[in-house]
């Protein structure tokens, strides 16, 4: 049981490619295991971080260089946070895009579905672009 | 993640353990291309072993499931637990995929 009043964090750092991504998912499952936190919690924080760090991969730069991006993990106070911050292109995923009507069926439910993922499965996202970095939180109570 | 694969006559049950995100979607993806090209169309997906499923993987599925269509065969998706039952209702692909409670089923409905 952790004392309400501790806080515990930490922070890793990726490159810009999809095969890195399942480092995230192995601390953050670490972490979970470490302290006690429900799997469905880890489970929907990990698939939340593969929409946020998918989107920022695929689609955030317009260089072939390498980007670092760095996700911090902290619980503290009952909640857990995740923190991604990446020096991509602005990207507020607290906007949603309305689906395409042009698209087919298949195409228009594909399109925004991952941050609507985001939207139910956390509690609460919070944006602010600083020194030209994207710095997005994703917050989840650990108890109702 | 870990697939296993099994054939009872002309159908290919795939087994998942583990989950459908952006590092896994595309090796399965691969297999159920391969499955289906090689001829072997009518796939059982159990998902009794499946912890989430992102977008990416929900990507793939779609995929397999047209290929299987256009080839005149089917993918049928079963034993989803309720958590990824969940996920397929907030991205409303409920409707989008055959889903049945169990294996049994799956055969019998492709049989």
């Amino acid at each position: 049981m952790i004392a309400p009043s501790s806080t515990i964090n930490f922070t890793l750092v990726i490159g810009n490619t999809i095969s890195e991504m399942e480092k995230v998912v192995a601390r953050v499952d670490q972490f979970g295991a470490a302290h006690g936190i429900p799997n469905q919690i880890i489970n929907d924080l990990n698939l939340c971080l593969d929409e946020i760090l998918n989107n920022t991969i695929s689609y955030g730069y317009d260089d072939s260089g390498s980007h670092c991006i760095r996700v911090t993990l902290t619980l503290a106070d009952g909640v857990i946070t995740a923190e991604i911050i990446d020096d991509a292109k602005p990207f507020d995923p607290r906007q949603s895009t309305p689906p395409d009507a042009s698209q087919t069926l298949r195409e228009r439910r594909l399109g925004g579905v991952g941050l609507h993922f985001v939207h139910a499965l956390m509690d609460r996202v919070d944006y602010v672009r600083k020194d030209r970095c994207n710095h997005i939180k994703l917050h989840k109570k650990l108890y109702v | 993640m870990d697939i296993g694969e099994e054939h009872k006559g002309d159908i290919t049950i795939v087994e998942i353990k583990g989950r459908i995100d952006s590092s896994t979607a595309r090796p399965l993806g691969d297999k159920l291309t391969e499955l289906i090209k090689a001829g072997r169309k009518r796939v059982v997906l159990d998902l009794k072993n499946l912890v989430y499923i992102s977008s990416a993987g929900f990507r793939a599925l779609l995929l397999a499931s047209q290929l299987a269509e256009e080839s005149q065969g089917a993918l049928v998706l079963c034993s989803l637990s309720s958590e990824v039952q969940r996920l397929f209702d907030l991205g409303a692909f409920t409707d989008l995929f055959p889903i049945c409670s169990s294996r049994e089923e799956s055969l019998t409905k492709l049989a």
